[in-house]
């Protein structure tokens, strides 16, 4: 009963919703610890679905459930540490929602439904809307709708997509469950026109979750005003579900035949994405923020990635786990950051290497790790990236992608060297405590060891996952 | 029959129109009402079999459309006091005038493909692509939180009435009723609206000041 991956945080989340706060943090950890159990029974093989109508443990969805689950679960202790510092008015509704948040992640990465997949990621956004609206300021109102009213409409326009694709089903007189597997076997017969239509609206619908530009508008002010513990559970763990959608759907045209047509939409949209990060980047006044459009671009990147085939869609799997990592360690630290300097705008901090040290380690070694350099495993997945494209002579495509990423780095780095080491003399009003800084540390070094040792069953995971849409190791 | 449904579609397509150039609010949702009301009631008259489970849906399609959601935000413009969205991003005529060209453009797209649907009704496509492209745009052309979310009812209505026109009615599976579980975000969003008293979204005017203005 892989389902109950879904089905625990929901019950968890519901008692936590009522119990007195203490209990609250103890149901988050404990219910994380056991969905990671789940987690990795599931990667053994010992769990499996019990409605396979409806939900498929497919490795592309498996690996979307390892990251979360780990992600979550080291979040979750640094949550618990935040909490106390912070005060939240409303933590039985912060923790509540997360436990339905993960409840609703980990449903779309088991979905194997077309509609089941649609209906979890709409979940997602429903649950996660508290969790930026949690400080109930003018400014996290604003961001709540934005973020409820974009996702909603591209959510909308995922479900045109979803009829457009059972369209093409019903032209080309196919009768089989409208399941990405049962689809996969006979996507040759599908109506390609309508599945082409249907293709740019689930990119267009889920891509609006997943940050790809131009639909990211809600991205930078919904991750920067949620609480840190949200944020890094926003862009470590949802961006990759909502880029699960945008993965099946090319699945799907790549195994009709139309690859080329999908390949090239995701191509562009990652290098727009990235452009656009890239010019954003440079101005920005808060930090959170900076990271937020750091996300963008790194979602540009594995679109890129997945888009240019081949090797390179090894390298998107790679940046996708990394990223993941890196992000959600990048956005805690920032949250230790904002309690010590209770500011998020750039310009209020400084001189974190004397104040914060420890702190400090983690967020710039975070952001070394985010902008591509060894020991971290972005750098062998940008490499990757870029070789893969070298080897598809995509000349053009791949001199704007490293343009891009150049861009991005000389950004931030500018901001990031003011915040660790500009002038700063006044009183920081919170101390780093261990329970907070561990987690980052815990993440950043799970990055290095994946970049040196890959265990055999996630590299065969990754490669059944690529192999789907002809992406191997040899090119 | 089918004339019948075409005239719901027309009528449709006229309460789009009537929404674009709306200046009060309660006319406003007073049209979606009604548009809620007819959009459900055109799977009736299409001529297709109708089960059981298909009735009950419309029944609960009616219900929702027309008078559940509508009735929200009815409470909402109550309750925060908005009378007519004063200044519009785009103005009422131009409003009126994109609606005429969306009209004109669907008709183009809905001739191109109707060609591949098996007797695919072609005003039903046109009304569909119609009422989804002016939701959008009255999403984007108005200021007031109430408003667009109104459009993004509209934006739904137009997706239902594109699923009924694909949907193969012999289709045992249920697909085109899954578009319930927007009116779900809709309703949370008009729940958010009433909660905490948006006016505006991103310019937070004074509530007070617009409640000066009597009609």
């Amino acid at each position: 009963m892989l389902e109950f991956t879904c089905l625990i945080p929901i019950f968890t989340g519901v008692f936590a919703m009522f119990l007195p706060v203490r209990f609250g943090r103890g149901i988050l950890v404990v219910t994380a610890l056991l969905h990671l159990q789940l987690t990795i029974m599931a990667w053994m093989g010992k769990v499996t679905p019990g409605l396979p109508q409806y939900f498929a443990a497919s490795p592309d969805g498996l690996l979307v459930l390892l990251i979360t689950s780990f992600v979550f679960f080291l979040v979750s202790i640094y949550a618990v540490s935040y909490m106390s510092e912070t005060e939240m008015t409303s933590e039985p509704i912060y923790i509540g929602c997360t436990l339905f948040f993960l409840a609703s992640m980990s449903m779309v990465a088991l979905a194997d439904h077309l509609i089941v997949l649609w209906i979890a990621i709409e979940a997602t956004t429903l649950m996660s809307a508290p969790l930026i609206f949690l400080h109930r300021s003018k400014s996290a109102l604003e961001a709540t709708w934005k973020y409820v009213l974009i996702c909603s409409v591209g959510i909308a326009l995922a479900l045109l997509g979803c009829f457009f694709i059972v369209l093409a089903m019903d032209i080309g007189n196919v009768e089989v469950p409208i399941t990405f597997s049962s689809l996969s076997l006979v996507a040759s017969q599908l109506d390609p026109m309508w599945l082409k239509a249907g293709f740019i609206f689930l990119v267009i619908g889920y891509g609006t979750k997943m940050g790809l530009a131009p639909m990211h508008t809600w991205l930078p002010d919904a991750h920067s005003e949620a609480p840190s513990p949200a944020s890094a559970l926003l862009s470590g763990a949802l961006l990759n579900c909502a880029f699960l959608g945008v993965y099946r759907s090319h699945q799907l045209l790549y195994q009709a035949g139309l690859g080329d047509f999908s390949s090239n939409i995701l191509i562009g949209f990652g290098l727009v994405s990235m452009l656009v990060a890239a010019i954003f980047i440079f101005n920005q006044t808060g930090y959170k923020r900076m990271l937020a459009y750091s996300s963008i671009e790194n979602m540009g990147i594995i679109a890129f990635g997945v888009g240019i085939g081949g090797l390179a869609t090894y390298g998107a799997m790679l940046h996708l786990i990394h990223h993941s990592l890196i992000k959600s360690s990048l956005f805690l630290s920032s949250g230790n950051i904002l309690l010590g300097y209770g500011s998020k705008l750039i310009n209020k901090t400084g001189n974190m290497a004397k104040l914060f040290p420890k702190t400090f380690f983690a967020f710039f070694a975070g952001f070394a790790g985010i902008s591509g350099f060894p020991p971290f495993g972005i750098f062998i997945s940008e490499l990757l990236i870029i070789l893969g494209a070298f080897q598809q002579g995509r000349t053009i495509s791949i001199s704007i992608f490293i343009v891009a990423l150049v861009l991005i780095f000389a950004g931030a780095a500018r901001l990031v060297m003011k915040m660790s080491f500009g002038k700063w003399d006044e009183e920081i009003l919170v101390d780093e405590k261990m329970a907070r800084v561990l987690p980052s540390y815990a993440l950043l070094l799970t990055s290095i060891i994946l970049c040196v040792w890959l265990p055999d069953s996630l590299y065969q995971t990754i490669l059944s996952a690529i192999a789907m849409i002809g992406g191997s190791v040899n090119g | 029959m089918i004339v019948f449904s075409n005239a719901l579609l027309a009528l449709t397509l006229l309460s789009v129109l009537l929404s674009l150039a709306s200046h009060r609010l309660v006319a406003l949702v007073k049209i979606m009402a009604f548009q809620g009301i007819v959009v459900s009631l055109v799977p009736l008259f299409l001529g297709h079999h109708m089960t059981m489970g298909s009735i009950l849906m419309l029944q609960v399609m009616i219900l929702i459309k027309g008078f559940l959601i509508p009735g929200l935000i009815y409470v909402a413009v109550k309750k925060i006091k908005i009378r007519r969205e004063i200044e519009p991003i785009i103005g009422y005529h131009a409003s009126l005038f994109a609606g005429l060209i969306f009209i004109v453009v669907s008709t183009f797209i809905a001739d191109r493909i109707h060609g591949s649907l098996h007797g695919g009704q072609v005003l039903l496509l046109i009304t569909a692509i119609t009422t989804l492209a002016s939701g959008l745009f009255l999403l984007m052309a108005r200021y007031k939180a109430i408003t667009q979310v109104i459009g993004y009812l509209m934006m739904e209505n137009g997706i239902y009435l594109f699923g009924t026109a694909l949907a193969k009615q012999t289709h045992t599976q249920y697909i085109v009723e899954f578009g319930v579980l927007l009116d779900l975000l809709v309703g949370i969003m008009i729940m958010g609206i009433v909660l905490n008293n948006i006016n505006s979204t991103f310019d937070d005017v004074d509530t007070a000041l617009l409640g000066q203005l009597k009609d």
